[in-house]
């Protein structure tokens, strides 16, 4: 077996005396879309934003590359290549989409390949084309979530982490918003995706793991979880 | 026309009062820091100004330089090494914190340099430029020029540079920002020191137009504070256009209510706006 991209293990973090994570084990391989799910409070913001270094590892190990990041500032993590799109897009709402795009690439000073990704991500999502000019904040709820990975993709990562791609977002937005990471994953970028819609986060990824409670209850093929009774009773609102 | 005559005052008073105010303003905007310091700075950098001419004879113009990278380097140390430990509190520690610096560095200041009113006496002054009946104070007018062409130069910086775009970054979503590898810190030591800098600056620049002691940093920060909210906080435009505002008040005010009235004038009119625009003339932007 190749080595993992992301290695995890027995991880716990948590927010003052309020120990969220349990012991979290998991691994993502090289250009694998791998799904988190779980219902509210399971704690899969909060291992993304201990991933990305928003908040500290209290024990375990994060490998990413074979090199520890466990604890590492959000700075290093990026530049490592780990890159964490947060619920609610969070974009810089008076700046333009062009600045937002640009300051997602604020660690890179390659500028004629930054002016590349650029073109690329206009090309991706072309309604961002059309926005270029126009402050962010007052892009449509999809086209934001459209711009906050596009600004995610320029810093260019090999692991891209969403955080509910679909929240608050009609279907027919998701759809297209699902073609457009379908496309991105071709490219090789590898995805956690954290998402409460099950069925769309199934669709999208290959493997699934299911948070509890801040542990890890089932891991493995999205089309095994989906068949899994259990997963459908709780999460797909099936049977 | 004496209409003219005061309309060119406030026009020259006005590019010193923006340039006092756009650092204060940027600070205010991006830390919520209710800078209390930025007096001080400009007086020191006043000092800069006038110990350059005496001792060294360099043109205070030339010193904007030199006091621009010393109050500049003075705000960065300040920021990084004391008030970042507070930034994240609410707005009255910071203002309590930046009131005793400013209470210490106004007593060293007295100290070092006495309570004297001092002022750049240029030895060759570039006279006075009359058209028609207009008479210009060549030496303040060049002063506002150079105002003008530093608040454009920090505009530019904060529109095209990636360090603009950082600090409006931080200045909107601090944690989405350190997501995108940006160091909020010292993203905060720079805007201060940005604000330093202008501040040094400006106080270079009005060595020549007004005397100075170490007590003028109140009124200065007072004068700041209306500009900054009559512009629009954390706006370098804002603060330009507050700026001749102020200068256009205090000009015209002096001549209908008398020179004492000029700040109670420009206060009224800041009562006035935050009734009717509380966000100020240009509202909340990017900077």
């Amino acid at each position: 077996m190749t080595k993992p991209l992301l290695n995890v293990t027995n991880l716990t973090s948590g927010y003052g005396d309020i120990q969220v994570l349990w012991g979290i084990d998991f691994d993502i391989a090289e250009g694998e879309a791998v799904c988190l799910v779980g219902s509210n409070g399971a704690g899969k913001s909060t291992l993304l934003r201990t991933l990305s270094g928003l908040l500290p590892a209290r024990t375990g190990e994060i490998q990413f590359r074979g090199e520890s990041i466990a604890n590492d500032t959000p700075k290093h993590i990026l530049s490592a290549g780990i890159v964490h799109v947060p619920e609610g897009r969070r974009l810089f709402g008076p700046m333009s989409v062009i600045d937002n795009l640009l300051t997602g690439a604020y660690l890179r000073s390659d500028k004629a390949a930054i002016r590349q990704d650029l073109e690329q991500m206009m090309e991706l999502f072309p309604i961002l084309a059309e926005r270029r000019h126009q402050a962010a904040g007052t892009l449509s709820g999809g086209e934001q979530q459209m711009c906050a990975i596009a600004r995610g993709i320029m810093s260019r990562p090999k692991l891209l982490m969403i955080d509910e791609l679909s929240l608050g977002l009609a279907p027919k937005v998701v759809d297209s918003l699902g073609e457009a990471l379908r496309r991105i994953q071709q490219q090789g970028l590898s995805m956690l995706l954290v998402e409460q819609d099950v069925v769309t986060a199934f669709e999208l990824t290959t493997r699934g793991i299911v948070l509890d409670s801040g542990r890890v209850k089932i891991i493995g093929p999205t089309s095994e979880l989906s068949e899994n009774p259990m997963v459908q009773q709780a999460y797909m609102g099936l049977m | 026309m004496i209409f003219f005559q005061y309309l060119v005052n406030g026009l020259i008073l006005g590019g010193l009062y923006a340039c006092i105010a756009t650092g204060f303003s940027l600070v205010w905007g991006v830390l919520s820091i209710i800078n209390i310091l930025h007096g001080s700075f400009i007086v020191l950098g006043a000092y800069i100004g006038i110990f350059s001419y005496t001792m060294l004879g360099i043109h205070p113009f030339v010193s904007v330089i030199t006091a621009g990278i010393v109050l500049g380097a003075l705000g960065y140390v300040v920021q990084l090494g004391i008030i970042n430990r507070v930034v994240a509190q609410s707005v009255l520690v910071t203002l309590i914190l930046t009131f005793g610096l400013e209470l210490m560095m106004n007593n060293a200041m007295l100290v070092a340099f006495t309570a004297d009113y001092r002022k750049v006496i240029l030895e060759k002054s570039l006279g006075v430029l009359e058209i028609g009946n207009v008479f210009i104070a060549m030496d303040r007018a060049v002063a506002t020029v150079i105002a003008f062409v530093l608040i454009f130069l920090l505009w530019l910086l904060m529109r095209l540079t990636s360090i603009g775009r950082a600090i409006v970054a931080v200045r909107f979503d601090r944690e989405a920002a350190s997501l995108m590898g940006i160091d909020v810190k010292k993203t905060y030591a720079i805007t201060f020191a940005l604000g330093g800098a202008m501040a040094g600056a400006a106080g270079s620049l009005m060595s020549v137009s007004f005397p100075i002691s170490p007590l003028s940093g109140p009124l200065f920060l007072s004068k700041a504070f209306v500009i900054c909210i009559l512009g629009g906080v954390g706006s370098v435009p804002g603060a330009a256009l507050g700026g001749l505002i102020f200068g256009m008040l205090e000009s015209f005010g002096a001549v209908f209510f008398g020179a004492e009235y000029a700040l109670t004038l420009a206060f009224i009119v800041l009562i006035i706006l935050l009734l009717v625009r509380p966000h100020g003339l240009l509202g909340v932007k990017g900077f």
